[in-house]
């Protein structure tokens, strides 16, 4: 009844609730679509970055860690993979070979990192094939084939079918040099990545290192990234010589990046909830000086100050809920939208390759957000009523019942 | 022992420039059964008086003892605890609560006492049907008269089952033929459950009913009336 009470209390004056639940709702809306943007910022970057190269899990020798050295490679790799495929939840494993190294065209050279891949593998593991822009991503066997970015691809002057030359240092650490043909060129969301990767098939590497199989990183994609921590647990249980980590370890400005963002967006909502505290208390104080004289009988005929003090923090709390939910079923329909149809930032083209952006944004929210929103739509609520209710709770009844 | 005693009390309004006596030295006795009017011109210490025996207020000095209680000594939050079990309030402006329909404001003291919801709405009915509005048990304050309106007011303040009613003005703001059937109402609750009726009024109406009438003036008792015995 109390409940019921607090309700229609609410909807006594229609406008004026109305008005702050409309506040509320709109106030909501904006700034959860606006965190929207900036977790679909965020996770457009993690997750570009993790398809692009990085993988969810990476495998190394601990000396390859520091070093980078080509020596580094990792020991009795067959297995270790026939470990990674066991493990649940495995979209692929790719192993790589690693070299730093020099790119020359006709015109121009730049350093650039060599990555040796069976082409197969690495299809599962990232999506560079799909971000092909002129020619294919290793289509048929042919050797010396080199497949390398946009970026690259332009300040070398350079396109399909042009020829370049890889130089880098050997196992015994002569200079090797080997002549390539562009197969392929890929455009990714970060110029950073185009101009300074370059892939060939790791058949054609070892041939020139003159080498049986070898490998400095073993890139593992799952399906989900939930499922990192369990996989990352086993296998550092497996291979305890090596060098196991995760995007979060790898990348830890994405990570950190991630966490900045949640705490940058609880700090925003809040301080959009803190101004709507004072518009919730000022509706509040207005409901409470209209009612002083039914205050006052209610606590003539028994009410005790406790419960006048839990109605009207109980009405502020319906009110600030209603208005919260209008706006979070409006927001949630908004980055709904959105989040489907993307935001087209082609505008933002440039910088935002620079940021490894794409420029389509999909607005996300995790639902934890909203979880964390209504609490803090609680706490202002709270905070908003303790003044008026205060302000009821003071009056003498004797006094209260006499006003006009 | 007298329902309601009210012993050498003095009400002493220390807020203002000038100390205002609202009560000098009160000794009243007022027995189970009454049907009593409180009287006097304004200023006299009627409402103050009132309040006083409603637990609404504290005298600067002396009791007031009811039900063998004093509540004098009673900390604000017993006081309240006190009037939900033992007062009946009747309000010149009918006070209801005006979301509530009439049954849910007869209803509201008994769920502030803790009744559970079937006796509440078992009550309730009984009372409305009692005060004559069995049929618009869900209407609201704003769809009756004011009549209608001081009349479930009555069966509010009947709903806790106090031990008396204090009625403060209840016909001011009635006319003639809803004042004399609301008195009748009252009169009527008076004689077939012995309920005790404590009215403040200037309403002559109300004085011609009343069967004891206590007159006030400069908060002092001026004059003790009885004129019809209880029943």
């Amino acid at each position: 009844m109390l409940l019921s009470l607090a309700w229609r209390n609410i909807w006594r004056n229609k406008r004026r609730s109305l008005i702050i639940i409309a506040a509320i709702a709109v106030g909501l809306l904006c700034g959860l679509f606006a965190s929207a943007v900036m977790f679909g910022m965020g996770e457009s970057l993690i997750n570009s970055t993790i398809d692009r190269d990085l993988g969810h899990i990476q495998i190394h020798t601990k000396a390859f860690e520091d070093d980078k050295l080509l020596t580094d490679t990792i020991p009795s790799v067959q297995k270790v993979l026939s470990d990674i495929k066991s493990q649940p939840n495995l979209i692929g494993a790719s192993a790589r070979l690693i070299i730093e190294g020099m790119i020359s065209s006709a015109t121009s050279s730049g350093g650039v990192r060599i990555t040796g891949i069976i082409p197969e593998d690495e299809k599962k593991v990232t999506s560079i094939h799909n971000q092909i822009v002129a020619g294919s991503y290793f289509e048929n066997e042919d050797a010396n084939q080199i497949v390398l970015g946009l970026k690259l691809a332009e300040n070398l002057g350079i396109r399909e079918r042009s020829k370049v030359v890889l130089s880098f240092q050997g196992l015994d650490g002569t200079i090797i040099y080997g002549a390539f043909r562009v197969t392929g060129i890929f455009r990714t969301e970060s110029t950073m990545f185009d101009r300074s990767t370059v892939f060939i098939q790791e058949n054609d590497i070892l041939s020139l290192l003159s080498t049986e199989p070898i490998y400095h990183e073993i890139a593992v994609r799952l399906n989900s990234v939930q499922n990192v921590d369990t996989v990352y647990a086993n296998l550092r249980k497996k291979f305890d010589d090596l060098s196991i980590k995760s995007w979060k370890e790898l990348a830890p400005e994405l990570k950190l990046m991630d966490e900045m963002i949640g705490l940058q967006l609880n700090i925003f909502l809040g301080v959009i909830l803190f101004a709507l505290l004072f518009g919730i208390t000022n509706t509040m104080l207005m409901s409470v000086m209209e009612r002083i004289r039914e205050f006052g009988v209610l606590m003539a005929v028994g009410m005790k100050r406790r419960k006048v003090f839990s109605m009207i923090i109980l009405e502020t709390i319906i009110l600030s809920l209603v208005g919260g939910v209008v706006g979070m079923i409006l927001a949630s329909i908004t980055i709904a939208y959105f989040g489907f149809a993307g935001i087209n930032l082609s505008a933002f083209a440039a910088g935002l390759s620079e940021w490894g952006l794409g420029t389509i944004l999909y607005p996300v929210l995790p639902i934890s957000f909203y979880l964390s929103i209504t609490v803090m739509i609680l706490l202002t609520a709270v905070f908003s009523a303790i003044y008026p209710a205060i302000k009821a709770i003071k009056l003498k009844p004797a006094t209260a019942i006499r006003t006009f | 022992m007298s329902l309601i005693q009210i012993n050498k009390v003095t009400k002493i309004y220390d807020g203002t420039a000038v100390p205002v006596k609202a009560l000098n030295n009160v000794d009243l006795k007022i027995e189970a059964g009454e049907f009593t009017a409180i009287v006097g011109p304004s200023g006299s210490g009627k409402t103050t008086l009132l309040n006083i025996v409603g637990g609404l207020d504290i005298p600067t000095s002396g009791n007031v003892i009811i039900d063998n209680v004093d509540i004098s000594t009673y900390k604000p939050d017993e006081l309240v605890n006190f009037r939900l079990h033992h007062i009946g309030f009747v309000f010149q402006a009918y006070n209801l609560i005006p979301v509530f329909t009439a049954k849910e404001n007869v209803e509201f003291i008994m769920l502030l006492q803790g009744l559970v919801k079937a006796e509440r709405e078992k009550r309730a009915t009984e009372l409305l049907n009692a005060v004559g509005l069995g049929d618009r048990v869900n209407n609201k304050p704003s769809e009756l008269s004011g009549g209608q309106q001081q009349r479930i007011a009555v069966a509010r303040a009947l709903a806790s089952k106090p031990s008396f009613v204090l009625a403060d003005e209840p016909t001011a703001n009635l006319d003639s033929a809803t004042a004399d059937s609301l008195l009748d109402l009252m009169e009527n609750l008076n004689k077939e459950f012995n309920m005790t009726f404590v009215f403040s009024t200037h309403d002559q109406r109300v004085i011609s009913r009343a069967h004891r009438i206590i007159t006030l003036h400069d908060g002092a008792v001026e004059r003790d009336e009885l004129i019809k015995q209880n029943q």
